[in-house]
């Protein structure tokens, strides 16, 4: 629980995007669909497959205070709005200041200018009211509840955090460290921005069989392989995350701030059930950094990522499928 | 001299009243017969010195008679008519079409305004203007009324009428209109005007408007192609509003009947069969001037009455504009009953020694009345650009004659702002072919293919809808709906958009096809005439009538079903965010591999349950220390951990400076151990104190967030 030394305001603020233009390298401007961006996922998605090659984008915001901000008796002066930009991974904020749009008027609208090169993936966007506290200048008196999410890449306004899925034959690809993992059909990489699956097109057949719409058994094996894959990938990028947590002075971890602590809220409370995800990741980082109880965690592990595979209901559609087929022979 | 109607028609009708013949009053005035009978057939007037005369010959003064604006006062007085019993002994426990509503303002404002939206003058291109009263009558100000409606003549067949409550609905409503009345001592009167309307035009009992209303049933006489009623039902609602079964009606009509225009008043009564002092009444009655042409002079025809009688019904019209007043007596609204039960839980509580029934509640109605005109008339009451709006409403309550709840316009940018913003959009022509701002209005057309008449097959032609789409509002109520409408500018048919992928931003679309895509559209007025047809009585949608069938085809409702794909599409192509080509990968795979964000608040853990932090304050010290109160809830468990509390401060990045306590203190619940809190066992809640050591602060306090977190186990057993 929060506590703050001053008087503030007790509800969030409200934050809208209400347009995205994109600036390119001719000095053009292309405005964006509204379909850009989602208001129920609070996310804007740059991404456009036209222009790869954007300058940077000029996001219009919206912000509603909660009744109270603007009264003549309010216990803070100089109230100012400001919309803040914050990458976690180039380590990036950007601040503007919002309008008001009337004398007295609970709205405030301006605009912030995303440039592409700042950013390498998602950031996210807050609005804050500060105020002049107690003398002490720059308070902020209330901030909005949920962030925006601004995605530079993506090409669907969706809150949710997707990995990476890409194809490459392995043998000869051009990424070098794929070459010794040749014989396998897929790879998982977790060390890059997003995690990363790589499915090997030189396993023959396989590429089709994934992108394929058959029926019947093929469609169950399909599913079921989907499910194996989904299963690899949840284990490894949850090793990936409790493995790289920054540590506080007293040794408790700190809750990752990129698709780390996404995953970790995910999948915590599947591993350690019960417990409220702070003191989950506490539980969880402590086993593996002591010498005992981490080898105990890994059934856990394993049950939270077949879960998220839905790797029951692929092996039971795949055996009830088998089962048909071997009556349909008998017959 | 302001004359109202020429002086031989109105003589001749003034004979007939007083029942005297052309013979008797030229006896009377010692002239001759054909003296009288030039003057009615206009070959002559009177002399000024025989006016005075004829006045006194026909009781009554000299300023009647050169006006001529109403009928004297002689012969038949007003009074009530009723319909005989018929003669095969058949009997109607009331009026079939009332059944079909219950007694709902809302109703009666969705089909009344519909009605004045029909009748709307639209010669002078202006808004019909109309007007809800709602007006509760309590002591004397009830009285006069009563007196004006001649209550004691009724009372015998509204006593009739409760003797067959027990088993009859209407009875029953109609014995508890007047119980109300009588042991409340009060009367609501509901009053619906409309101005810049045609008025009840015609004669008393041939075709026309007039006779539509008030003598017939199930009969439309609608004014135009795009009108939204057909079926002559929406008139029921008026009487069934009525707990007492009565509508009064005063019309200033737009073409004059007998030479007049203004104040034109009856008022119809409907109730079930009853049989009073021996005589049996099939139903209706009607409030009126005995008519001396009909046999017996019993049966009642509409009068045209002085000023002092329409005040006294209620029933005076702010001006002369044409359009008519109906003022429903006993209004009572029982389907606020089944609406506000959800939100007025403890409105029951407070009222619930006054034994209520909620059905009367004037402010209730007020507000009612509001919501439902901006709900289903919010496209009429848009204008934009040069276009006025079609019709403008606005609600008052008084009672006796006192302001309750002053005059309120209906402003339809209150009730429905997207789907005003949109309309008006189109109006003004400031629309768009994409959205790229918050707050645009998209415009697409969308294809009617309308099917060729009398089951042929092929395609009359291609009308071109209209369709709308904006961003929208929370006031809206439901998101992403599709709202159709035609000519008469009423929602029609409200439907959601199915297939919206996650994530999309909230619009409301409204469709305008027929009359109201604009007059350039092509085959406006054909397919303003089909969708019509395929309109049920409801006007709730469009789909399989009988009339669609008889006049087009059984497959013809498909063409609508067609264009409502249509709709769908066009509007998806508008919110949703296409999928790039070149994006192959597997939706299943791509599916699994999804971390939604969690848009609910996260579910409580299941498993044994730690105690939570449930309320802190905390303040500054003397020494700059913080001094925190801090509640804690704990679970129902036989037994619980030792928690430790822990202070830290809040960062914006990296990990949070932990502070040492100076001194923590059990206050109830608990007790403290070490920098742990041991909690009594089947306590619920716990209280402790605790004081930070200021030595450990990195900054000053005031500088500082406080974070306070219960972590399980003892202190420094972690580390």
């Amino acid at each position: 629980m929060k506590f703050y030394p001053y008087k503030r305001l007790n509800r969030p603020i409200a934050l809208r995007v209400m347009s995205a233009t994109l600036k390119l390298p001719d000095g053009t401007f292309d405005p964006l669909d509204t379909s850009a961006y989602s208001v129920p996922q609070r996310t804007v998605a740059l991404g456009v497959a036209q222009h790869e090659d954007w300058i940077s984008a000029r996001i219009g915001l919206s912000a509603t205070l909660p009744p109270g901000a603007t009264d003549a008796d309010a216990p803070w002066s100089g109230l100012r709005v400001l919309a803040v930009l914050t990458d976690g991974d180039t380590n990036l904020r950007t601040t503007v200041e919002l309008r008001q749009d009337a004398p007295d008027s609970k709205e405030w609208s301006g605009q912030i200018e995303v440039l592409r090169d700042d950013h390498a993936g998602r950031a996210s966007l807050a609005a804050y009211a500060v105020a002049t506290v107690d003398g002490v200048e720059g308070r902020s008196i209330t901030e909005t509840d949920a962030d925006w999410t601004v995605d530079v890449v993506s090409e669907e306004p969706l809150g949710g955090l997707r990995l990476d899925v890409k194809q490459a034959g392995f043998s000869k690809s051009a990424r070098e460290w794929l070459r010794p993992y040749a014989d396998v059909p897929w790879v998982i990489d977790t060390s890059g921005r997003l995690p990363l699956v790589m499915i090997n097109t030189d396993v023959e057949g396989f590429s089709d069989l994934l992108g394929g719409n058959g029926g019947g058994i093929e469609n169950k094996i399909h599913e079921l392989l989907l499910s194996q894959m989904a299963t690899d990938v949840w284990t490894a990028v949850f090793h990936s995350a409790v493995g790289d947590l920054e540590v506080e002075p007293d040794g408790s971890p700190v809750f990752p701030t990129d698709w780390r602590g996404e995953v970790l809220r995910e999948m915590l409370p599947d591993v350690a059930p019960g417990l409220h995800v702070e003191e989950a990741l506490r539980r969880v980082h402590r086993r593996r950094t002591d010498d005992t109880g981490w080898v105990e965690l890994q059934t856990r592990i394993h049950y939270a990522a077949v879960r998220r595979a839905g790797a029951s209901k692929a092996v039971a559609n795949a055996l009830r499928a088998l089962q048909q087929m071997n009556r349909e022979d008998s017959e | 001299m302001e004359a109202g109607e020429e002086f031989g028609p109105w003589l001749a009708r003034q004979l007939k009243i007083a029942g005297m013949t052309q013979a008797e009053l030229a006896e009377e005035l010692g002239l001759t017969r054909a003296a009288v009978s030039a003057w009615i057939t206009k070959r002559s007037v009177p002399r000024p010195t025989v006016m005075g005369e004829i006045a006194r010959a026909l009781g009554t003064d000299l300023g009647t008679i050169h006006t001529r604006t109403t009928d004297t006062q002689a012969g038949l007085p007003v009074t009530w008519y009723h319909r005989p019993g018929y003669r095969d002994g058949g009997r109607d426990g009331g009026n079939a079409a009332a059944f079909a509503f219950d007694a709902d303002v809302q109703v009666l404002a969705r089909e009344t305004c519909q009605n004045s939206l029909d009748e709307r003058l639209v010669e002078n291109g202006r808004p019909v203007r109309v007007r809800y009263t709602i007006h509760e009558l309590t002591g004397e100000p009830l009285e006069a009324f009563r007196a004006a409606i001649l209550w004691d003549e009724l009372q015998p067949h509204y006593l009739a009428v409760s003797e067959t409550a027990a088993d009859q609905k209407v009875g029953r409503v109609v014995d508890a209109g007047v119980r109300d009345m009588f042991e409340k001592g009060r009367l609501i009167l509901l009053r619906v005007d409309d101005y810049n309307a045609s008025g009840l035009t015609g004669d008393d009992y041939d075709d026309g408007k007039f006779a539509a209303v008030v003598r017939r049933q199930l009969e439309s006489l609608k004014s135009g192609s795009s009108a939204g009623g057909s079926y002559g039902l929406g008139k029921a609602t008026l009487w069934a509003t009525s707990a007492l079964g009565m509508v009064l009606i005063n019309s200033t009509l737009s073409v004059p009947h007998e030479g007049r225009t203004e104040r034109r008043v009856i008022g119809r009564l409907e109730l079930p069969w009853r049989s009073v002092e021996g005589r049996e009444c099939a139903g209706p009655a009607w409030l009126g001037r005995p008519d001396p042409e009909t046999p017996g002079a019993e049966v009642v025809r509409s009068w045209w009455a002085d000023t002092e009688t329409v005040e006294r019904l209620h029933l005076a019209r702010d001006s002369d504009e044409p359009g008519t007043s109906f003022l429903i007596v006993g209004a009572h609204d029982v389907a606020s009953l089944a609406s506000d039960k959800a939100d007025s839980v403890i409105d029951e509580d407070e009222n619930g020694g006054s034994e209520d029934d909620g059905t009367r509640d004037i402010t209730v109605m007020h507000r009612r009345l509001v919501e439902a005109l901006g709900r289903d008339f919010w496209a009429a009451m848009t204008g934009g650009g040069s276009r006025l709006p079609l019709l403008e409403t606005s609600v008052r309550t008084l009672r006796n004659g006192e302001v309750v709840i002053p005059e309120e316009k209906v402003d339809p940018g209150v009730t429905q702002p997207s789907r005003t913003r949109a309309l008006r959009a189109f109006y003004e022509g400031t629309t768009v072919d994409r959205l790229t701002q918050a707050g645009q209005v998209a415009l697409r057309n969308v294809p009617l293919r309308l099917p060729l008449t009398g089951g042929r097959r092929g395609t009359l032609g291609i009308h071109q809808g209209v369709l709308l789409v904006t961003e929208a509002e929370d006031r809206d109520g439901v998101p992403n709906q599709v709202h159709s409408l035609r000519g008469n500018r009423m929602t029609v048919r409200k439907a959601g958009v199915s297939g919206l992928p996650l994530g999309v931003n909230t619009f409301q679309a409204v469709l305008l096809v027929g009359q109201a895509a604009g007059d350039s559209a092509p085959f406006a007025v054909e397919a303003e005439e089909f969708l019509r047809a395929a309109e049920p009585p409801e006007h709730d949608r469009w789909g399989q009538t009988e009339e669609l069938t008889l006049r087009w085809s059984h497959s013809a409702h498909y063409r609508i079903s067609r264009l409502t794909t249509e709709v769908n599409a066009a509007v998806k192509e508008l919110v949703v965010r296409p999928k790039s080509a070149g994006s192959q990968e597997n939706a299943k795979l791509r599916k699994k591999l999804t971390v939604q964000r969690k848009t609910s608040a996260p579910k409580r853990a299941s498993g044994p349950t730690l105690p939570e932090l449930d309320g802190l304050t905390a303040e500054i010290g003397a020494a700059g220390e913080w001094r925190i109160t801090a509640e804690v809830k704990l679970p129902r468990a036989d037994e619980l951990p030792a928690m430790s509390p822990v202070v830290l401060l809040d960062v914006r990045s990296g990990s949070r400076p932990k502070l040492d306590w100076a001194e923590l203190v059990a206050v109830d619940g608990c007790e403290v151990e070490g920098g742990a809190l041991r909690f009594a066992p089947h306590a619920r809640r716990a209280v402790f104190k605790g004081f930070t050591d200021v030595t450990s602060h990195p900054v000053r306090s005031e500088f500082t967030r406080l974070v306070l977190e219960l972590r399980a186990g003892a202190q420094g057993s972690e580390a």
